[in-house]
């Protein structure tokens, strides 16, 4: 007999009661690893770069609160990326239950550091928010099983939060009207100063000059962007998780192809936590058993 | 402990992060890293600023006209190969108020650092537009001007 699906928010998302597997173990670490690496790369890339900044155009979250200058003309941001490294490392190597906790809050002040010039980018939010999730299994959490998954399961959530979050900006701030695929000229026309400034040049690629010469094209290309961010939360449910994340991978490609923004540490995140690799690796390890 | 009770502290600390969430980003315009709203093109069809470069041989004279992107003059200038990420200076010459000199001096050392600048380029900064007619117009205003013998602000902008 086939088994009613769970629709439990708390089951579907940490799976505290699912009997644990090899492959459930080696999913969450390469997962938590995918973090850990993350981490590693936003805190070198903002460091180098704040050692370029010498002046506060617009100090963003903590830098208004904290005077964030002393982070600027000295090497304080490469011996704080070092300690981040050292800190993740550790909490990686459950070596203290502290580590990812005094992790995130350097990198809090590294974000704080780098992102004083006005730019307000989005792409390293899902690995900040895994990592917080991480600090909160070791420093809430008893055992090695309950704290992993309880930083899966929290990513999960914050990540199908995050997604429907920006469906639901757009339509407080546009209204349904969002769609408009004149919007989407915009921002092509936008990117592509963007790329003039990077590059010197810019070449509209297919995609682009499609959405450019069809009114319809580039509404269908913003309402499928609209559609597959609203629905979002269905990330929540093991049940949904698989085809809601393809659909937020095709609106990251959407906005690739169209805009030549690629959040390619999200798209990481999403390839991982998209397919349901702990099965997998338990149908591959069975058939090497019996083989 | 059993899963209900794992479960019930993973909803408590859910719930103590929401509030975290929620309060920073609703006293902090949205934004407190890794917290967000996710308002990023939240606002369709509003009028956009960007920026670009161009690069002009040593002691050509400086035009402050407006053109239309396609007009731009000088030649064609990479800010990725000072290093620098295009967003942060659409930024950076966006939000900037007042052009003094502490201001150049930081848009100077985030393209040559303390060195003298290597060639006299114009930071211009580029707006779009939706016309009435449903089409995209993009006009290019230069800003700054940074060059070997000195720099030079736009004299309407520094006004």
């Amino acid at each position: 007999m086939r088994q009613a699906p769970n629709w439990n928010l708390m089951d579907n998302l940490f799976e505290f009661d699912r009997a644990e597997s090899s492959g459930q173990i080696i999913f969450r670490k390469i997962f938590e690893s995918f973090i850990v690496l993350g981490t590693m790369y936003l805190a070198w890339t903002w460091g180098q770069y704040t050692l370029r900044i010498s002046d506060i155009v617009l100090p963003l979250g903590l830098a208004r609160y904290v005077d964030i200058s002393f982070m600027h003309g000295n090497t304080l941001p490469l011996w704080n990326a070092g300690l981040i490294s050292v800190l993740v490392l550790l909490g990686w190597a459950r070596l203290g239950r502290w580590p990812y906790a005094i992790a995130f809050v350097l990198l809090i002040i590294q974000y704080a550091a780098r992102f004083t010039l006005g730019e307000i980018p989005h792409s390293s939010n899902l690995v900040g928010m895994g990592l917080l999730g991480f600090a909160c299994g070791q420093l809430f959490y008893p055992d090695e099983t309950s704290r992993s998954r309880f930083g899966l399961g929290f990513t999960y959530f914050f990540l199908g939060l995050a997604y429907t979050s920006a469906a639901i900006s757009k339509l407080v701030a546009s209204g349904i009207t969002w769609s408009d695929g004149r919007h989407l000229w915009m921002w092509i026309n936008e990117k592509a100063v963007d790329e003039i400034a990077r590059s010197g040049f810019v070449e509209l690629n297919f995609v682009q000059e499609l959405a450019l010469s069809s009114l319809l094209i580039a509404t269908l290309f913003l309402a499928f962007g609209l559609i597959a961010e609203l629905f979002s939360w269905l990330v929540w449910f093991r049940r949904t998780r698989m085809w809601v994340m393809l659909a937020i991978l095709g609106l990251h490609v959407g906005i690739w192809l169209t805009m030549d923004i690629l959040f390619i540490l999200s798209v990481y995140e999403l390839i991982i936590l998209a397919f349901p690799w702990d099965e997998w690796i338990d149908k591959m390890l069975e058939r090497r058993r019996r083989a | 402990m059993n899963g209900k009770a794992l479960a019930k502290k993973a909803r408590t600390i859910g719930t103590v992060v929401l509030v975290v969430y929620a309060v920073t980003v609703a006293t902090n315009l949205g934004e407190f890293w890794p917290f967000s709203i996710y308002p990023m093109f939240s606002q369709g069809g509003n009028n956009w600023s960007r920026s670009l470069v161009r690069e002009f041989p040593e002691d050509d004279s400086t035009s402050w006209e407006v053109v239309g992107l396609a007009d731009v003059p000088g030649a064609p200038f990479s800010v990725k190969k000072m290093g620098v990420d295009p967003i942060d200076l659409a930024n950076f010459v966006s939000k900037t108020t007042i052009w003094d000199s502490v201001r150049v001096a930081a848009l100077r050392n985030m393209f040559f650092g303390s060195e003298t600048p290597l060639y006299q380029i114009v930071i211009y900064r580029v707006r779009g537009e939706l016309t009435e007619d449903h089409e995209v117009l993009v006009e290019a205003t230069p800003y700054v001007l940074l060059s070997p013998k000195g720099d030079q602000v736009n004299p309407e902008v520094q006004q």
